[in-house]
């Protein structure tokens, strides 16, 4: 695994179930709009000696109608929602902030957790996004200075700690710490902000 | 390569795993680490198959329903 240039991974392992999973998945997503991987799979795809349940995604806002055409696809395509079939309401959850779920179909796990890039923070995930390139295609994940600092500093689980620990020790070289601390701030003015709405 | 080392605890433990994982994967070619990974991986996958976990559990063990 190494980069191959600033905005690029090359990986030659061997590619698993979940790995063509979301490969399949990634490939109807990205014929209706932009997405970004975050997150536990990317910790996953780098390498990480676990496993997971859902993959989380962000996707650029959609129309109602384009939504309607992206969730049709996935339908056609052998995936259920997890959150139900009325797409008008699964469109309202999504414009909420909320996340729905994508499977194969009859099952749950793993799932897609997909949500639109509304607030600012998810938004700016689309701007440093890095390509993963592996044997069977290409996948978009966030910078891995967002992952670190996201999992450091505004999730915070055990799980998600040891998953920043793991990337920032097999990236050691190549991670801007600057820009790991300037994300860190960003987590805090944001969670101020909330507080002061609250 | 460094030895795993014994933590004092399970916390200390499981981020001494952590750092000799990454260290194995980083010195190790892709190939290597992930067989190792996939055993994990895909057993998960084939277990998912057989879930009997509807939707409405989930969500509700989730705290989304």
């Amino acid at each position: 695994m190494k980069f191959i240039d600033k905005k690029t991974i090359q990986i030659d392992k061997d590619i698993n179930e979940l790995d063509r999973l979301v490969i399949k998945f990634i490939r109807i997503l990205e014929k209706h709009t932009i997405y970004v991987i975050v997150s536990g799979y990317v910790a996953i795809l780098l390498g990480r000696s676990r496993t997971t349940e859902d993959v989380d995604i962000f996707i650029q806002e959609l129309s109602k109608e384009n939504f309607r055409k992206l969730y049709t696809d996935l339908q056609n395509s052998g995936f259920w929602c997890l959150n139900g079939e009325n797409v008008a309401e699964l469109y309202e959850y999504l414009i909420e902030g909320l996340a729905v779920r994508f499977a194969l179909e009859n099952q749950t796990i793993p799932n897609f957790e997909v949500k639109f890039a509304r607030k600012l923070l998810d938004k700016e995930s689309f701007n440093d996004t890095l390509t993963a390139i592996t044997k069977i295609g290409k996948i978009r994940i966030s910078s891995l200075e967002r992952q670190i600092a996201f999992k450091r500093y505004f999730l915070k689980s055990d799980k998600d700690i040891e998953d920043a620990s793991h990337i920032e020790k097999l990236f050691k070289k190549n991670i801007d710490n600057r820009r790991v601390y300037e994300y860190k701030k960003m987590i805090e003015n944001e969670a101020a902000k909330t507080r002061k709405r609250q | 390569m460094k030895r795993l080392k014994p933590g004092k605890d399970n916390k200390e433990e499981r981020m001494n795993f952590v750092e000799y994982w990454a260290n194995y994967v980083r010195t190790h070619p892709d190939k290597v680490w992930s067989r190792q990974q996939n055993i994990l991986i895909n057993s998960m996958m084939k277990n998912a198959k057989n879930s009997k976990l509807t939707p409405k559990e989930y969500l509700k063990i989730k705290g989304e329903l």
